[in-house]
């Protein structure tokens, strides 16, 4: 018998995929925060599930807005 | 010709007279040889992700345009040179762009801003007081 593995399956999809209205754009710091640790860290795609060309879409915005200072490299906004 | 989109950010310090030079001056570097400013957004002064040149506020303009490569080397070079500059960063949008392509792009913008100023409209008329903040709040996030 196969070892009990996954226990929770959550269903997954890709936000992008899944709402045609929502566009990655690293001048939109807002939506990309969502993406992205409170210390600034990019979440895995297994995390929220985002499919593998919009997750590469979404690093390069929040690379481009880390470096125009709109996201922060590590830690939290200092506000 | 190519599509390129600049944000560059200015001092929070500097008058209004200043920055509208520093803005006059890119956009006559980029006008030379045919070059065409599509866009031009004063984001005005915003707080930085971090700390740059020991600001915290940075005065963020925008800018999409088409232009030739050795524009943007010039400009770039002289926001390297000028003080009033913090930092910028040159993105290219296409490799190559014509007159239609302009005009097109130029409505685009045109259309995004009459969408926006309805959805403005909209939404003091219903005077909603949606208070869904989405942004991380950076309480409690101190160094353990």
């Amino acid at each position: 018998m196969p070892p009990k593995k996954r226990v929770f399956q959550r269903k997954r999809s890709c936000r992008f995929c899944s709402d045609k209205e929502m566009s990655i754009d690293y001048k939109d710091p807002k939506t990309l925060r969502n993406f992205v640790t409170e210390r600034g860290k990019i979440i895995p795609r297994r995390i929220y599930g985002t499919c593998a060309t919009h997750q590469r879409q979404l690093c390069e915005a929040i690379k481009r807005a880390r470096q125009i200072a709109l996201l922060p490299y590590s830690g939290s906004t200092q506000r | 010709m190519r599509r390129y989109e600049t944000i560059y950010i200015l001092r929070p310090t500097m008058s209004e007279n200043e920055i509208t030079a520093v803005i006059e001056n890119t956009n006559t570097i980029l006008g030379t040889e045919g070059g065409q400013i599509i866009s031009l957004d004063k984001w005005g002064v915003r707080t930085l992700a971090y700390e740059i040149k020991k600001e915290t506020l940075g005065y963020y303009v925008f800018c999409d345009y088409a232009s030739n490569p050795g524009n943007v080397i010039e400009m770039e070079r002289r926001f390297r040179i000028d003080d009033s500059v913090m930092k910028y960063m040159t993105v290219k949008i296409e490799d190559a762009i014509d007159e239609e392509g302009i005009v097109s792009a130029r409505g685009e913008y045109e259309a995004a801003a009459i969408a926006a100023a309805r959805r403005a409209a909209e939404a003091s008329d219903q005077e909603e007081d949606l208070d869904e903040d989405d942004t991380l709040d950076d309480d409690d996030v101190e160094n353990d």
